[in-house]
């Protein structure tokens, strides 16, 4: 064994004094050291065999280092204060009709742009959460079914990317609890990436975008939610719309809709296509306790949906992975 | 979940077409995935009989029959009796049966859906001819029955049409499950059967049997013992009932007529005693359990002695089904004695089973806990309709009625008698809330202007316990709505049953305060454009990478956040800077053709490095860029990064000096080569902005990058922060005209520009007169010792046109402070 440690040493130092460190492995000692593996009794040759390859693998990683600092002795540093490079001139920018905005993001300005005119704040939503937020300020006790619904993905720490904007409802209630008491109104729109443990196809992603409203005052109705979300629609689309809506169950509100616009003319929609837009519904008490806002003196409606089938409806996206492929290929569509 | 619309007719009248009906359910229950038209598949399916049955010479199997259809099948040879000839190759075909006769011409059911269906016709079998078929349960599309034709247990007359005589004229909804996760009342027939006589604003009287929560259980035959019931702890159990039933035939089954409807709604029919409690189970939603009781004792050790508790750590179950199981304290086991015999909810023990020697059976009503059950689930990858129910949250009370009537149909069906009482342990009885509410405050959530009346009785059709009193409604929900807790789930009804789209759309009232774009969102969208008007490409990538891609750019994993139940190794870790998913996608994108781009990514990064920020990891936001040429050029690229760069930062109204990297720990230059990358500054506000540069030789060759590429990381909150400090830089414009000169210093190789022109504005800002500093050339002769740098200085004056000697002079003063610091010649 002295006799590897030793042998090391030595390697090493030839290693960090060499050009060519790749050589060592070629070392005479080094292949003397199998041909004493036979002569050894069993009982030593695993150990022996073992403090072998560790050597073996200490000298790769040795060498790697080596060559890269060999290679690094050779790189010319640049005077990165100067306006362009010696002997040059100053570099011209790609041409302007090569640059593109992927269409995701600029429909997500879009819609926020809508809310915004409409009084919502608009607030990026989180991309790691706790499940405090995710679920449990949400009227999602441990262990309730509904959650299995939202195939959340967890860190070891326990944190989760969250699986809807919704996580962020909690937050936009605390921080408007003040403006609330004060004789107005909570009005905001969260905006953002999710995610889900799901497997990826044409119309499935684990990594999609949405966007949730909150709106809380003395005086909410589901009539105005319905309304706001109408008008929102018929202001995107620039038609009038007419909308439908269907029971539907979310923890975090009671009553719980699905709500759905007729297709627009501009999508090629004919009266009685229907386009399931969001999920909705009056804010649960529970989930304005956890704000710490009375439930008794103020309501409110929520709603939430998501980004990419918008997009993938105006422009005739045929495959949700196009978005984050960055292909050129189809980011060159979007000039 | 399939719903019945002929077994939900025999509790509720339904007044409007299939379509109208699913649209009411659809707005005011739950969305229906498809109506299938079960009876297009049996209209020319008949009733016949048969009249003659001679085995067919010359074959071992086959049978020459001649069916009596009453004579109503049209194209068809008919004997001089007027029958029709048919071979049939089934032991079980005989005269006299009543037989289903699939005509010539007509489509064999279980071939329907097919893409081409089979159509019958008149055919030469071993010389005789067969107009059509006599058709099995599986011919039939009703369930798998090999044991031959399906015999008619009907007095219809032959030529009736089978579908009229078994109701199979029926439409079937596909309702998905997870939708009704909340309502498990809906999860049997009689329950969704009431919502759909509400939702037409019907009122609903549940079937006497299932309404009485103390039944008969009718008279008592024989002694046996009645089983002992023990529920070790009411948070697994709230309720269980046992019964003994005795002289079970399990050769004995149910009339055709509900085998049909078990069929149709996707349950095989197997014997009496079995579907008995499947049946129940499908119109009530309580799941039920046989037992085979003298093998319960055996196990059990001689006495009937049913235990409800937790799994035990190291015990083994056989189920049903062949597999033996490891159970867990999480799972909650029926135990016979100290005997696991059943999990609990999910299946029974195969020691247990019942079979065709089952004398005596053991009939359990209960409920379990659905947190457990649900767990359970997952575990042992156990989806029967069984467990359906079960993690939905059956009624305690639910138990009783439908145990009662399932003592009463196996009596019924397969002949047996009950002969113990029936045990009830029952821990976990609980009051229904009382839940007052106003009207006003019904209206003022929904919207509506219902009147207190209306609400009344929209809540009695649904069988709910309501009163009104002035503007005050008092409500007790029925049993089967453990999900109505307080007076929201009140308004949901109302709301739902009325329908939401009867509601007037409103927009909010409130005062008119205008909302601005947050300044950084404002920020993000000007530098994007501007990225967009230098020509590059913006892109969204994953925000989960390969422990792989970290290690390439010499990030370490242990510092980024790990998905423990990630889809694959590709998207396990956080990543801490856009950088590499960025230099992810330059080779594909070389490789399908593009010589020349840029691409760019506003995006959130996580570190485990970075203090939690409210107990949840701070969010770090990144702008990245990397540029690429295929072809390679004779000027580095870092300069063209730099060009880019600096020119987002003009249109930001932002100017930039950039620090040579040095070392630097920082995961976001891991990538960059220090030699030839800077650190990004704001002038103004001194604040660091991020890093640009090339990449390490390894990452470029990790990356398969072409030479030419470059690129940067920026922070945009840095970047909102320098933004915010600066002054507006207007001075009016001069009316005088300028002065410009150009002065050229010889200097080392290794003296930078930006010593030149820290110590020439050093000198101007001496001079009371308005200049600019610009490059003009940097050039580097062949042996590469010394180089030029020339630069243009342009001197205004606000109030006078300057003399050519006050500018010689300004020029003077700048070569000799440059000259005396900097060891430069000037050329």
């Amino acid at each position: 064994m002295t006799n590897i440690e030793d042998l090391r040493q030595t390697l090493f130092a030839r290693v960090s004094a060499t050009n060519e460190p790749r050589e060592i492995l070629k070392a005479a000692e080094l292949k003397q050291l199998y041909t004493v593996l036979p002569t050894l009794n069993p009982g030593e040759r695993g150990a022996y065999g073992k403090a072998v390859n560790e050597l073996k693998v200490a000298l790769e990683t040795a060498i790697v280092a080596r060559e890269n600092e060999l290679e690094d002795a050779t790189i010319e540093p640049l005077d990165v204060t100067a306006p362009w490079d010696v002997n040059s001139a100053l570099p011209a920018l790609l041409p302007t009709e090569q640059g593109t905005q992927h269409p995701l993001t600029r429909e997500l300005e879009n819609v926020i742009d809508i809310f915004t005119r409409m009084g919502f704040e608009a607030i990026e939503s989180r991309q790691i959460d706790d499940d405090e937020h995710m679920f449990g300020a949400l009227n999602f006790p441990a262990n309730h079914p509904a959650r299995d619904g939202y195939d959340t993905f967890r860190t070891e720490e326990g944190f989760i990317p969250p699986a809807h904007t919704s996580t962020m409802q909690n937050r936009i209630l605390k921080a408007g609890k003040a403006k609330l008491e004060a004789g107005g109104h909570i009005a905001a729109v969260s905006y953002g990436r999710v995610f889900r443990n799901e497997d990826v196809d044409a119309t499935h992603e684990h990594t999609f975008y949405q966007c949730e409203g909150v709106y809380v005052s003395e005086t909410a109705t589901l009539g105005e939610m319905l309304g706001t979300l109408q008008s929102f629609f018929e202001t995107y689309y620039g038609q009038k719309l007419k909308i439908k809506t269907q029971p539907g169950y979310f923890p975090f509100v009671e009553p719980g809709l699905e709500f759905a616009i007729e297709k627009p003319a501009a999508l090629g929609g004919k009266p009685g296509d229907w386009l399931e837009m969001l999920g909705c519904g009056m804010i649960h008490p529970n989930v304005l306790r956890s704000a710490d806002i009375n439930p008794e003196k103020y309501r409110g409606f929520a709603w939430g949906g998501g980004i990419e089938r918008l997009v993938m409806l105006k422009y005739g996206i045929e495959d949700l992975r196009h978005f984050e492929s960055g292909k050129l290929a189809f980011l060159r569509k979007f000039v | 979940m399939i719903i019945s619309v002929n077994w939900l007719k025999k509790f509720t009248d339904i007044d409007v077409s299939i379509d109208e009906l699913a649209t009411l359910i659809g707005a005011r229950l739950v969305e229906i995935e498809t109506v299938i038209d079960l009876g297009k598949k049996y209209q020319d399916v008949l009733v016949a009989q048969v009249v003659e049955c001679v085995e067919l010479e010359g074959s071992d199997h086959l049978n020459v029959t001649k069916l009596d259809d009453g004579g109503v099948w049209q194209n068809v040879e008919r004997d001089d009796n007027g029958y029709v000839q048919v071979v049939c190759g089934a032991p079980n075909v005989r005269a006299g049966i009543l037989v289903a006769w699939l005509p010539p011409q007509s489509i064999v059911p279980e071939t329907a859906d097919d893409t081409e269906p089979f159509v019958l016709g008149a055919r030469q079998l071993r010389g005789a001819m067969s107009n059509g078929m006599i058709a099995s349960a599986r011919e039939l599309a009703l369930f798998d029955e090999h044991d031959g034709i399906l015999e008619l247990d009907t007095d219809a007359a032959p030529g009736t049409k089978f579908a009229d005589v078994y109701e199979l004229n029926d439409y079937l909804l596909d309702i998905e499950n997870k939708s009704l996760t909340h309502r498990p009342d809906c999860f049997g027939i009689i329950g969704f059967a009431r919502e759909v006589a509400a939702i037409q604003g019907k009122p609903f009287h549940t079937p006497e049997w299932l309404a009485q929560l103390t039944p008969d259980f009718g008279e008592k035959q024989g002694d046996i013992m009645t089983p002992t019931v023990t529920i070790d702890d009411p948070e697994l159990s709230a309720r269980y009932q046992a019964v003994v039933l005795s002289g079970a035939d399990g050769a004995k089954k149910t009339p055709l007529y509900i085998q049909t409807y078990l069929a149709r709604v996707g349950v095989r029919p197997i014997n009496a005693v079995v579907d008995v409690t499947n049946y129940l189970m499908m119109l009530t939603g309580q799941p039920l359990h046989a037992f085979d009781y003298d093998k319960l004792v055996k196990v059990g050790g001689g006495t009937a002695d049913i235990h409800v508790r937790s799994g035990r750590v190291g015990e083994k179950l056989t189920l049903l089904d062949g597999r033996t199981i490891e159970l867990t304290p999480e799972d909650i086991v029926i135990a016979a004695g100290e005997t696991a015999i059943g999990l609990a909810g999910a299946m029974g023990g195969a020691d247990t089973e019942i079979d065709e020697s089952t004398k005596n059976i053991i009939i359990e009503s209960a409920t379990f806990s659905l947190y457990s059950l649900r767990a359970t689930q997952m575990r042992h990858g156990i989806f029967s309709e069984a467990i359906t129910r079960f993690t939905k949250g059956q009624p305690a009370e639910l138990t009783a009625p439908v145990v009662a009537d399932a003592v009463r149909l196996i009596a019924e069906w397969a002949g047996t008698t009950r002969v113990s009482d029936v045990a009830d342990s029952y821990p976990g009885k609980r009051d229904l809330p009382v839940i007052e509410l106003t009207a006003t405050q019904v209206n003022a959530t929904l919207g509506t202007t219902y009147s207190v009346e209306q609400m009344r009785e929209t809540l009695r059709n649904v069988e709910f316990d309501a009163t009104a009193s002035d503007d005050t409604l008092t409500v007790q929900a029925p049993y089967w709505r453990s999900d109505i807790h307080i007076a929201e789930d009140v308004i949901e009804e109302i709301g739902r049953i009325n329908s939401y789209d009867a509601i007037t759309l409103k927009l909010p009232h409130r005062d008119f305060t205008a909302v601005r774009p947050s300044d950084f969102d404002e920020l993000r969208t000007a530098m994007r454009k501007a990225l967009v008007r230098a020509g590059a490409s913006e892109v969204l990538t994953y925000s989960f990478i390969h422990g792989d891609v970290l290690r390439k750019v010499g990030q370490d994993p242990a510092d980024s956040y790990r998905i423990t139940n990630s889809i694959s190794p590709d998207l396990q870790y956080y990543r801490q800077s856009l950088t590499p998913s960025l230099l992810g996608l330059v080779n594909a994108n070389v490789k399908n053709g593009y010589d020349q781009f840029a691409l760019f990514e506003m995006n959130k990064v996580h570190s485990k490095t970075a203090e939690l920020v409210e107990d949840v990891p701070a969010e770090m936001h990144r702008l990245g860029l990397v540029l690429v040429n295929k072809k390679d050029q004779t000027s580095a690229p870092y300069y063209q990064a730099k060009r880019i760069l600096d020119y987002i930062a003009q249109l930001l109204g932002m100017e930039l000096h950039y620090k040579p990297l040095g070392d630097s720990n920082l995961a976001l230059s891991k990538p960059f080569e220090s030699r030839r990358s800077a650190r990004v500054i704001d002038v103004s506000s001194g604040q660091p902005l991020g890093v640009i540069g090339e990449y390490k030789k390894s990452v470029a060759r990790g990356f398969k990058l072409p030479n030419y590429a470059a690129g940067f990381e920026l922070l945009p909150e840095a970047i909102a922060i320098a933004l915010n400090h600066k002054a507006p830089a207007y001075t009016p414009l001069s009316r005088y005209p300028s002065s410009e000169r150009d002065i050229c210093f010889q200097v080392a190789h290794d003296v930078t520009y930006q010593q030149i022109i820290d110590v020439t504005h050093n000198v101007l800002d001496t001079i009371d007169i308005s200049s600019t500093v610009e490059p003009v050339d940097v050039y580097e002769p062949a042996d590469g010792t010394t180089k030029n740098i020339t630069v243009r200085l342009k001197f205004t004056a606000a109030e006078r046109t300057l003399t050519g000697d006050e500018v010689t002079d300004f020029v003077a003063r700048v070569a000799s402070e440059v000259t005396a610091k900097i060891d430069a010649k000037i050329v």
